[in-house]
């Protein structure tokens, strides 16, 4: 049964929202707390959020933005959440199947691994960087941080990524 | 490549479950509807408005608090009082019936 959009708002189909967003919010939920089943239930929320939040929001870019705000908002809180009431990790759980069109397999996943051993902010502070092509700015926006914040705190993710995977490879290779 | 495009590969956006828009659209049928906001509740003007009129029913509200905490402090002063001054009058009645049996 379709699901029609709020009648105060009928220039935004929901259903076609949903569609066209799923994969930018289910991933940003997922690069950022590296666990499947977690990502998509906090994306559905998300989702739902939106259906209630959608009569105040003005434009498609408006939906985006706020749905890139919340999906990383609330990933963050789950893993402070997490961190706080440590659980047993579901990291074993076998990542989704996707094609990789470039790149080599073995690499993007023990990037994705590092990643998602980053401290929190920084995770995802490189998951709307390279993941959403972000300048900055706008994931200082997003994020409600300062941009200075932002760039050092990307630099020193990335100073830490090429670090840890270089030492990671040179194990692979040994 | 070189390392931020294997970080951009790496982090694609990938898709969820294939039944991940039935499910959402599933759970919100089975919300109620969203309140709608009136176009008149979003003009700055009113918002400050009940601002103002929030920010004054709470200093009313705090004042009458007080003013409701004094009565009762009052009440209270004036019940020791009369506990004690009934205490102080029975005192003296047994002080005055010992000096009258001393007396006689």
């Amino acid at each position: 049964m379709p699901v029609p959009a709020p009648s105060h708002a009928p220039s935004l189909d929901f259903a076609s929202l949903v569609r066209q967003h799923q994969a930018m919010v289910f991933s940003i939920c997922w690069h950022v707390l590296r666990d499947r089943a977690v990502a998509e239930e906090l994306a559905q929320d998300v989702f739902l959020s939106l259906y209630q939040h959608l009569a105040t929001l003005e434009s498609p870019e408006h939906v985006q933005f706020w749905l890139r705000r919340v999906s990383s908002n609330r990933a963050l809180d789950v893993l402070r959440r997490r961190q706080r009431r440590p659980m047993v990790s579901l990291e074993s759980a076998p990542e989704p199947v996707a094609v990789s069109p470039k790149g080599d397999p073995l690499l993007g996943s023990a990037l994705r691994r590092l990643v998602g051993a980053l401290p929190e902010k920084a995770r995802a502070i490189v998951v709307l960087r390279y993941q959403e092509d972000l300048d900055p700015a706008e994931i200082a926006r997003i994020l409600g941080i300062p941009v200075g914040t932002v760039k050092s705190q990307l630099q020193r993710a990335l100073g830490l990524l090429r670090e840890k995977l270089s030492r990671s490879l040179g194990e692979i290779s040994l | 490549m070189n390392f931020e495009d294997e970080l951009r590969s790496a982090l694609r956006r990938r898709e969820p479950s294939p039944d991940f828009t039935a499910r959402v659209l599933a759970r919100v049928a089975a919300t109620p509807p969203p309140q709608a906001v009136q176009p008149w509740a979003r003009q700055p003007l009113v918002r400050w408005v009940a601002g103002i009129a929030a920010t004054f029913i709470m200093a009313a509200g705090a004042f009458e608090y007080r003013e409701y905490r004094g009565e009762q402090a009052k009440t209270q002063v004036l019940q020791a009082m009369r506990i004690t001054a009934s205490k102080l009058n029975k005192a003296q009645k047994k002080v005055q019936m010992i000096s009258h049996r001393s007396n006689s």
